[in-house]
């Protein structure tokens, strides 16, 4: 079953290191629709990482930085990057070996979709 | 806050529940309406109260579920303006127990789902498979939900 997000996340997961990405609601933390290799708990991530955006966004907002366009986080064994506009993120789990500067920009470009 | 529980093998289950999903209320009780343990409420009515209709709900939407699905509904979301519930069955062995959970835009349902399934297992690590699914005989019932909540909000 296709959505409106399927061809936005059949690009992405084509990144080479890409291990899973997701459209996640921001405010209630649940996938609307994902592309997720097996072993990744996308439940869990999805949950967490809308949590965790959502309180950067709230967190730069009250230091008066204006919106959080992009929110990327290291790990010793891989990165998440998020983005997002209008209630939904668009989350990206990779390896380290990712391209992050590429994924940016397709991200990024991908949010215009959601306005 | 304080959390407070008339069965001690539900504090460390319940307190992480508690502390990790972020929740601003929550009471685990049996499938007779009895508590458990508890956190947030001010008052044993409150929890009285809470018990009775968490008990009540999840029966009717059980049997609901059996209706529409042909088994139980496993779990109930209400989104309100500020304040969600949510309600759900911790399976136990042969029976059950009943969570149920209020949150705020400080927590979200996804959250709770994740930290719920964690309590679920937590629940069942600790606990002998049909200790408190034990129903409450009728003429017991009120004379073990009392002692209940005397356990935890201290009065006798």
């Amino acid at each position: 079953m296709s959505s409106p997000f399927t061809a936005l996340l059949q690009s992405l997961i084509r990144h080479r290191g890409v291990t899973g990405c997701m459209v996640v609601g921001e405010g209630d933390g649940m996938i609307v629709d994902s592309s997720l290799q097996i072993g990744v708990n996308g439940d869990a991530f999805a949950a967490l990482t809308a949590s965790l955006y959502r309180k950067a966004r709230r967190a730069a907002a009250a230091a008066g930085f204006g919106e959080t366009g992009f929110f990327e986080l290291d790990a010793d064994g891989g990165r998440m990057c998020a983005a997002g506009r209008n209630d939904l993120v668009i989350v990206v789990i990779a390896e380290p070996r990712v391209n992050v500067g590429l994924l940016r920009v397709e991200m990024l470009q991908a949010l215009e979709s959601f306005a | 806050m304080k959390l407070s529980v008339a069965e001690n093998w539900v504090e460390a289950p319940l307190k992480q529940f508690v502390d990790e999903a972020r929740v601003q209320l929550a009471v685990l009780l049996n499938p007779s309406g009895q508590v458990l343990g508890q956190f947030g409420f001010a008052s044993s009515v409150d929890v009285m109260t809470a018990c009775a209709l968490a008990a009540a709900t999840t029966a009717s939407s059980g049997e609901l579920g059996r209706l529409v699905d042909g088994r139980p509904f496993a779990g109930l979301h209400y989104a309100g303006k500020v304040r969600q519930i949510f309600l759900g069955q911790v399976p136990m062995g042969a029976g059950t127990l009943i969570l149920l959970t209020v949150f705020d835009e400080e927590s979200s349902l996804g959250l709770v789902q994740v930290f719920f399934a964690e309590l679920c297992v937590a629940l069942a690590g600790v606990v002998q498979p049909d200790a408190p699914t034990t129903p409450a005989l009728a003429e017991d019932f009120e004379r073990e939900l009392n002692r209940n909540l005397s356990v935890m909000f201290g009065r006798s």
